[in-house]
C-alpha cells in the first residue's frame, strides 16, 4: 500500500537512469555484503588488529600488567640482544628449524612417492600416516613424547640394544630438542597430502617418454618429479618454517613448563611465554614477538626471492 | 523490483539481526563469571588455591561446611597446580579480577602488596570480621608487610631433610641433631659407598635451603630489597655442588629430570631430599621405601638458621564483600571441624583452636608433628627473612641456574653472574 502511495510522488519524467537504479542496487548489496562480513569484522579489529597495534605500541615500554605501560623506546629490544637467555633461544629455535623442517618434508615427501601408487588399502594407508598431524597439537601427546623418550622408557630400553645408552632424551640438554624434532617429524601428515595433490598432477606421458629414452627411477624423479612438484615442494617449505619458528606447546610439555633442562628446549616462543606470564614483562615480550614477526617476514622474502632459481611454474616454461 | 527490493531489506535485517545476537551472546560470555550478590542478599565469593587432589577434596569439605554455618554467603572453588596458578593469578589480577580469597605464600606477598591487590584485614580484625588471636609460635607475623596483615597463615611449615629411613640404616648412617654439614657429606659418601646410591637429589638448587645455609652464616637471602649474598658466595656453593654432582654423592641431574614430577628421592635416584617438612607426607605414597624427617645440616653444631614458612589465606583489596571475606578467612583458619578435615596438608595447624582438635594418626602425620616439636624445642627457630618484589621469578632463576650448573652447561661463576643480573631485573619489575 505504501508503495502505491509513493509511486506517483517520483516525477514521472524523471525515470532514473539504469545505471543510477544499478549503482542504488549494488550499494545495497555492498551494505548487505558488509552486514554480513561485520561479525568478521568486529573479530578481525577487536581480536587481531587491535591487540597487534597494542602489542607494537607495548614494544617500545616497560609494562608490568599492573602498572601503567611506561614509554621506553628502543630500550626492550638493545636489552633483548643483551640478553644471554634471548640469544640462547634464538639459537635453539633456528637449531630446531634447520633440523626439523628438512627431515619433515624429506619424510612427507618420501612417503607421498610411496602412496602416489596405486594399491590395495591405499585410503587407509593415507588415513593412518596423516592421522599424527590431527592429534599432534595435542597436550597429551607431549606427555606422551616424554613418557617415551625418558630414562628407561622404550626409546632408551630400544637404544641400549643397539649399546647406546645416552640414559633418556628428556633429561640430556644435548638429546632433548632432538625429541621435540622428533615429535615434528612425526606430524608430517599434512605437506605429505600436499605432495601427494602435487604428484598426482605430474603428466604421466613425461615419465612414459623418459622411460622410452631409457631414464631410471632416480633419473625421472630427478629430472621429472622433481622440477614438477617444485611449486608444491616451495609451499611446503614456506609453510612448514614459518610453523616451526612458531612451535610453543610441545617444548612445553616435554620439558615440563620449564623449557630445559638448562634451556635445552628455550625456543623463542617458550621465552617469549616466559617473559610475558611469569615475569610480567610484557613490554620484553612484545618486543620479542614483534622481533619474530620480522624474522619470519624476512626468512619468508628470501625463501620467495629464491624461488626464481629452483621453482618451475608451467606457465613461465611455456 | 519490488520483489528485490523486499528480499534485500529482510537480508540486510537478518544480517542485522545476526549482528547483534552475536554481539550479544559476546557481551554475555565476557561478563561472565563476575562475584556478586543475588536478589536474597546471598552473596558469592570466589575462592582459589592450589595444591594436589587430596588438598581440593578436604578444601571443599571444608567449603560445605562454611556455607552450612553461612548460608547467605556462597563459595565458588578455583584451583590448579602451582605454576598454573600464578600464571592465571597474574592475568586475573591485572585484570582486576582475581578470586576474593586465594591462597598465598610468603614469596607473593610484597609482589601484589606494591601491586595494590591485597586487601589489608587489619580493619575487618578490628570490626569484630576476623580474629587475630590463637596464632602458634608467631606465625602470623609471616602475614605482615609495612605494618599490614594482609595474609592469615592456615600452617606452619620448615625445611627440613626427608630420608629414605630404609637406606640410611642399611648404610649405617644416623641423622642427628645439631650435625654439620661435613658430617652430612660424610653420611652421603657412606650412602654412596655401601649402597651404590646417590646420598642427595640436588640441594643446591633450592633457593629455601641456601637461604638457611646463609642464615647460619650470618647472612640470608633477602634483604628488604635486595640479595643479601655476593656472588662469590654463590659461586662457591655451586662449585661444591657440582663436585658433588661429578663425583656421584648428588644424584645424575638428567635422572631426576625425568622422573618428574615424580621426586628423586620416592624414585629411589637417592637417599636424602630437602623440602619443607609438610611436603614429605606425599612420598610414602609415591615411594615404596620408609620415609622421615631428619634434621638441617649445620655449620656451628647450633643453628640450622631455620623459620617456621607459611601457606596464608589473603582477600583481593577489591572485592565487593571485604566483610563476608574476613568472615570466611577467620573460619578457615579457627574453626576446630575445618582443622580436622584439613590435618598437616598445609603444614602444621596455625591456630591452638585447630591444632588442639587434630591428632594425628598416620605415621607421616605424627612425623611431621614430632619434627615441629623437636625444633621448636631446640629453639632454632629464627625471624622468617624477608621477601622483596620478585622473589618468585628469583626463586626460579635460581633453580634454573642451579640446574644448568648441575648439567656442566653453565661455570658457577658465569651463572652466579646470571642470577644476580636476572635479580635485578626481576626486583625492578
Amino acid at each position: 500500500m505504501t508503495l502505491v502511495k509513493e509511486a506517483p510522488v517520483r516525477p514521472a519524467g524523471k525515470r532514473p537512469a539504469a545505471p543510477a537504479a544499478g549503482r542504488r542496487g549494488r550499494r545495497r548489496e555492498n551494505l548487505a555484503g558488509y552486514l554480513f562480513m561485520s561479525p568478521w569484522i568486529a573479530g578481525f579489529l577487536l581480536l587481531t588488529a587491535g591487540p597487534m597495534i597494542a602489542s607494537l605500541y607495548y614494544a617500545f615500554t616497560r609494562y608490568n600488567l599492573f602498572t601503567p605501560p611506561e614509554w621506553v623506546g628502543f630500550d626492550n629490544f638493545t636489552t633483548m640482544f643483551h640478553d644471554p637467555r634471548w640469544q640462547k633461544s634464538v639459537e635453539v629455535t633456528l637449531k630446531y628449524v634447520v633440523v626439523a623442517t628438512p627431515l619433515k618434508l624429506l619424510l612427507a615427501l618420501g612417503v607421498a612417492l610411496l602412496l602416489a601408487q596405486s594399491r590395495r588399502g591405499q585410503g587407509l594407508y593415507r588415513a593412518a600416516f596423516y592421522m599424527p598431524s590431527l592429534i599432534g597439537a595435542s597436550v597429551s601427546v607431549g606427555f606422551v613424547w616424554r613418557a617415551l623418550f625418558s630414562d628407561d622408557a622404550i626409546v632408551d630400553r630400544t637404544q641400549k640394544i643397539f649399546g647406546v645408552d645416552v640414559g633418556g632424551w628428556i633429561g640430556n640438554p644435548d638429546y632433548v630438542l632432538y625429541s621435540l624434532v622428533a615429535l615434528s617429524i612425526w606430524q608430517f601428515g599434512a605437506p605429505m597430502v600436499i605432495f601427494l595433490a602435487g604428484l598426482k598432477q605430474v603428466p604421466r606421458e613425461l615419465y612414459e617418454a623418459a622411460e622410452v629414452d631409457g631414464a631410471g627411477p632416480f633419473r625421472r624423479f630427478w629430472n621429472i618429479t622433481l622440477p614438477m612438484i617444485s611449486p608444491v615442494l616451495f609451499f611446503n617449505v614456506l609453510l612448514e618454517s614459518i610453523h616451526a619458528f612458531q612451535v610453543f606447546g610441545s617444548a612445553y610439555v616435554v620439558s615440563d613448563t620449564r623449557c630445559g633442562p638448562a634451556d635445552a628446549t628455550l625456543v623463542y616462543t617458550c621465552y617469549l611465554y616466559q617473559k610475558g606470564f611469569k615475569e610480567a614483562q610484557m613490554g620484553f615480550a612484545a618486543a620479542m614477538a614483534w622481533s619474530l614477526v620480522v624474522a619470519v617476514a624476512l626468512v619468508t622474502a628470501v625463501l620467495f626471492w629464491s624461488q626464481k632459481k629452483w621453482v618451475h611454474y608451467e606457465e613461465a616454461a611455456k | 523490483m519490488g520483489t528485490g527490493r523486499n528480499v534485500e531489506r529482510r537480508t540486510i535485517l537478518k544480517a542485522a539481526g545476526a549482528t547483534a545476537a552475536t554481539l550479544g551472546l559476546a557481551a554475555t560470555t565476557g561478563c561472565g563469571g563476575d562475584s556478586d550478590s543475588s536478589g536474597d542478599g546471598t552473596v558469592t565469593l570466589r575462592y582459589a588455591w592450589w595444591g594436589g587432589e587430596p588438598r581440593t577434596i578436604a578444601i571443599k569439605k571444608t567449603i560445605a561446611l562454611f556455607e552450612k554455618k553461612y548460608p547467605k554467603i556462597k563459595i565458588k572453588p578455583e584451583f590448579t597446580d602451582y605454576e598454573a596458578f600464578w600464571e592465571k593469578f597474574q592475568t586475573q589480577a591485572s585484570g582486576g579480577n582475581p578470586p576474593d580469597v586465594f591462597q598465598n605464600a610468603v614469596g607473593f606477598l610484597r609482589k601484589y602488596d606494591k601491586r595494590g591487590v591485597l586487601l589489608d584485614l587489619k580493619s575487618q580484625a578490628d570490626a569484630g570480621n576476623l580474629s587475630l588471636d590463637n596464632f602458634r609460635n608467631g606465625v602470623l607475623a609471616n602475614g605482615q608487610v609495612d605494618g599490614k596483615q594482609i595474609a592469615i597463615p592456615v600452617g606452619a611449615n620448615t625445611m627440613a631433610l626427608v630420608i629414605d629411613l630404609k637406606a640410611f640404616k642399611k648404610a649405617g648412617v644416623e641423622a642427628k641433631f645439631g650435625w654439620t654439614w661435613d658430617e652430612y657429606f660424610a653420611a652421603l659418601q657412606t650412602i654412596q659407598d655401601k649402597l651404590k646410591i646417590a646420598g642427595d637429589t640436588g640441594y643446591f638448587s633450592i633457593m629455601y635451603l641456601y637461604d638457611l645455609y646463609l642464615r647460619q652464616n650470618g647472612k640470608a637471602f633477602f634483604t628488604d630489597s635486595d640479595l643479601g649474598f655476593t656472588e662469590d658466595d654463590l659461586t662457591q656453593w655451586w662449585t661444591d655442588g657440582y663436585k658433588r654432582v661429578k663425583s656421584g654423592l648428588v644424584a645424575d641431574p638428567k635422572k631426576i629430570e625425568q622422573v618428574k614430577p615424580k621426586s628423586g628421592l620416592s624414585a629411589g635416584l637417592a637417599a636424602s631430599e630437602f623440602t619443607w617438612d609438610n611436603f614429605s607426607i606425599r612420598y610414602e605414597g609415591e615411594g615404596e621405601s620408609d620415609y622421615g624427617l631428619a634434621p638441617i645440616p649445620t655449620t656451628d653444631g647450633k643453628q640450622t638458621g631455620q623459620y617456621l614458612g607459611s601457606l596464608m589465606l589473603s582477600g583481593f583489596s577489591g572485592t565487593k564483600h571485604p566483610k563476608e571475606v574476613a568472615q570466611f578467612i577467620s573460619f578457615m583458619v579457627h574453626d576446630p571441624e575445618v582443622g580436622k578435615i584439613m590435618g598437616y596438608d598445609r603444614g602444621i595447624l596455625a591456630t591452638t583452636e585447630q591444632y588442639d582438635a587434630f591428632k594425628p594418626a598416620d605415621a607421616q602425620n605424627k612425623g611431621v608433628a614430632a619434627y615441629e616439636d623437636e625444633v621448636a624445642k631446640a629453639g632454632v627457630l629464627g625471624k622468617i627473612t624477608p621477601h622483596p618484589s620478585g622473589a618468585d621469578v628469583i626463586e626460579a632463576a635460581f633453580l634454573r641456574l642451579g640446574g644448568e650448573v648441575a648439567q656442566g652447561k653453565s661455570k658457577p661463576a658465569d651463572a652466579a653472574k646470571a642470577l644476580f643480573s636476572e635479580a635485578k631485573a626481576a626486583f625492578a619489575g
